[in-house]
């Protein structure tokens, strides 16, 4: 039996070109749809990891999956806003701490969102550099937005009007860069992070603008009566929030009718959890509350679906790959038919011929099987960080 | 196939491990750490808290409502397990900062129905969101001991609810407390109630809770203690005496002399009723109200 692996091991060394060829096809026919499974396994669990860290959602009604596409991973268009006393009703409840998501404007193309000091805690993100907003008008970048637009602590970012022809639309808002998060390969590297209240003062709801009693702001009042002053469109609205401005700006009417498009809650036991769900069953409510887990779930049912026919895909190309194999081999059979009489002219039986000629096929078999148990050991243990690091080039 | 490409998208920028929420505050540090907006908050905080509580009320000298932290102070508040806002438009900084919204605790949110609208404030107008105007509500609302109490119950909750475990120190302060308030309220009530038909002037509109709590008129003019008015202020005055015959002018700190001898001579007396908005260079916001209680007496008992 040595001898016969011997003399088979010489015939693929010294074929080796041909044996390279059948090698590297058997090994991919193996890893491809193994190694698929793998990575799309460990993106499966990636999403869910987000979508578990974040128990309770509660939106408008509407798409379940929009809501949560919109506040976890800010790609969805923004869901229908609700009330920010929804915030306000469930912080008062005493069941769970809540922080608010305003996901809805965009800066140099990428989503701004509004949300209250405590998602950081929430979602353990760390500075790079700078600090955490305090101000009206700040701003925190991702790290991968920071990288994108080369922007550093000091520089600034300026929103997007939703609508260039919208005229009468929100002021564009210069807002200050004062910190930088260090990568947390989430979608959070992608977002630029600012006070709910900020995105308030990019839709309007908010401003800051002269003091129309100071001498400064004569020229725009087209009447003072009293107590009573009318100023026309040309009074100076501040576009940029400075610790000397801001004590200027202000915000009109009762702030729990301002917008927010989610508010993640927090509950800390099963029990609390339960009865806010309870709350935002009855039909009459204009809120939904949705476990992202869930939706996320079943949105990953839909992919497994999918993953399936790539895989049936993939199983068909490997039958075809194998049978050209086999064929390679037959043919090989034939061409070697010279030899094979030398063999038996030299005392060669037929057995020992034949397990000669299956020996080469197991040895590039079990060569291909290792080869590609290697790769799949690896895309488990290096995938997720391997894409991590091309996304980061 | 929309969602497909979110997938892509997605699954792209899911590579890190999510943490769980660590949101609630530990409940098993020995003291929390509260922060106030103005003086009286902080001193009803430490009377509840006792030795479970660090307060801090991080402003200088003089008055907080015109205020702004900086930056460093914003995140010392940031920092803290509670912050206790006085409501009624008190410390309009809070409205341009971030601060952990969950830490927010507002103290006068259960009578927010009974705030009293300034009435001279400038209304304007520009573009199409209409007629508006800014900062016209009266936020002294500790100087109505009745309110204070309030305030000081809302801020006996927020310690329940923040600090369970300590829960009957929490109400046995609170106790304590309320009694002390209450017997300034009925000192000043006696006072008022049996002493003779005063009129009251404010020096500056910050009276209005005092003066409806106790039945009393007071408008006011813009007159500050350190600075001689100017002769708007005294026409002012001179206006307002042609309706309210007052004989008093409560102010928030001693005049200067050439002031309260120019009142002398129109025939109006002055005394001093400080808000105690901040803390004060002796003794406390309990002793403040004492000798304002006492100032009331002295006020009400002359002839």
């Amino acid at each position: 039996m040595k001898q016969t692996l011997y003399l088979a091991w010489r015939y693929l060394a010294f074929h080796r070109f041909k044996t390279l060829i059948l090698l590297t096809s058997i090994t991919l026919i193996l890893y491809l749809p193994v190694g698929l499974r793998v990575l799309v396994n460990q993106s499966s669990e990636q999403l869910t990891q987000r979508a578990e860290a974040t128990p309770l959602v509660v939106g408008s009604k509407g798409s379940p999956l929009e809501l949560v596409l919109n506040t976890l991973y800010f790609r969805s268009d923004f869901p229908e806003p609700m009330r920010y006393a929804e915030a306000q009703k469930v912080q008062s409840s005493g069941l769970a701490p809540t922080v608010p998501m305003y996901v809805r404007y965009h800066a140099q193309g990428y989503p701004i969102v509004g949300t209250s000091f405590e998602y950081f805690d929430y979602r353990s993100l760390r500075l790079q550099s700078g600090r955490f907003f305090t101000l009206l008008g700040e701003c925190v970048l991702g790290a991968r937005v920071a990288e994108a637009l080369g922007a550093q602590v000091g520089d600034s970012v300026t929103s997007s009007p939703e609508n260039l022809f919208d005229l009468a639309g929100e002021y564009p808002l210069n807002m200050g860069i004062v910190g930088i998060l260090a990568h947390s390969d989430s979608p959070d590297d992608d977002a630029i992070f600012v006070d709910v209240k900020t995105t308030w003062v990019i839709e309007g709801l908010g401003h800051g603008h002269q003091d129309l009693t100071q001498r400064e702001a004569a020229s725009a009042v087209l009447s003072r009566e009293e107590n009573r002053v009318v100023a026309n469109a040309s009074i100076v609205q501040y576009n940029k929030i400075t610790p000397e401005n801001v004590d200027e700006f202000h915000f009109h009417g009762d702030i729990s009718d301002y917008p927010v498009t989610a508010v993640v809650v927090l509950p800390p036991d099963q029990k609390s959890s339960a009865l806010l769900q309870g709350r935002y069953q009855s039909a009459e409510e204009r809120a939904q509350i949705s476990r992202p887990s869930e939706v996320m779930g079943e949105l990953l049912e839909t992919i497994l679906t999918v993953e399936s026919f790539v895989l049936a895909g993939a199983v068909i190309v490997g039958l075809a790959t194998l049978a050209s194999a086999a064929l390679v081999f037959m043919l090989s059979l034939r061409l070697r038919r010279r030899e094979m009489e030398t063999l038996f002219k030299i005392g060669g039986s037929r057995a020992s011929v034949g397990a000669l000629m299956a020996s080469e096929m197991v040895v590039v078999l079990v060569a291909g099987i290792v080869l590609a148990a290697g790769l799949t050991f690896l895309t488990s243990q290096f995938g997720a960080v391997l894409v991590r690091a091309l996304i980061r080039m | 196939m929309r969602w497909l490409s979110f997938i892509a998208a997605l699954s792209i920028g899911c590579g890190g491990s999510e943490p769980s929420p660590d949101i609630a505050p530990a409940s098993s540090a020995p003291t929390f750490s509260v922060y106030t907006v103005n003086y009286p908050l902080q001193y009803f905080a430490e009377r509840i808290g006792g030795e479970h509580v660090t307060v801090s009320f991080p402003a200088p000298a003089g008055d907080p409502a015109s205020w702004s932290p900086d930056a460093e102070a914003i995140s010392a508040y940031q920092q803290a397990d509670l912050i206790l806002l006085n409501g009624a438009s008190y410390a309009k900084w809070v409205a341009t900062v971030t601060l952990p919204t969950s830490k927010l605790v507002d103290t006068s949110s259960s009578f927010a129905d009974r705030y009293i609208m300034v009435e001279d404030a400038v209304v304007h107008s520009h573009g199409p969101e209409g007629e508006h105007s800014h900062g016209e509500t009266a936020f002294t609302t500790w100087i109505d001991a009745t309110l204070a109490i309030r305030h000081a119950a809302a801020i006996r909750d927020s310690f329940v609810s923040a600090r369970p475990e300590h829960e009957s120190d929490f109400h046995q302060g609170f106790a304590e407390l309320e009694r002390d308030l209450a017997a300034v309220d009925e000192r000043i009530e006696a006072a008022i109630t049996g002493g003779s038909d005063v009129g009251l002037v404010g020096s500056n509109p910050v009276y209005q809770y005092f003066a409806r709590r106790y039945g009393l008129s007071v408008p006011s003019v813009h007159f500050e203690p350190d600075t001689y008015p100017e002769a708007d202020g005294w026409h002012d005055l001179e206006h307002l005496l042609e309706d309210h015959a007052a004989t008093w002018m409560i102010w928030e700190d001693q005049p200067i002399v050439q002031t309260s001898d120019k009142l002398s001579d129109m025939g109006i007396q002055s005394a001093v009723f400080e808000p105690c908005s901040n803390r004060p260079d002796f003794g406390d916001y309990l002793s403040v109200m004492e000798t304002n209680a006492a100032a009331i007496d002295r006020i009400f008992s002359a002839q």
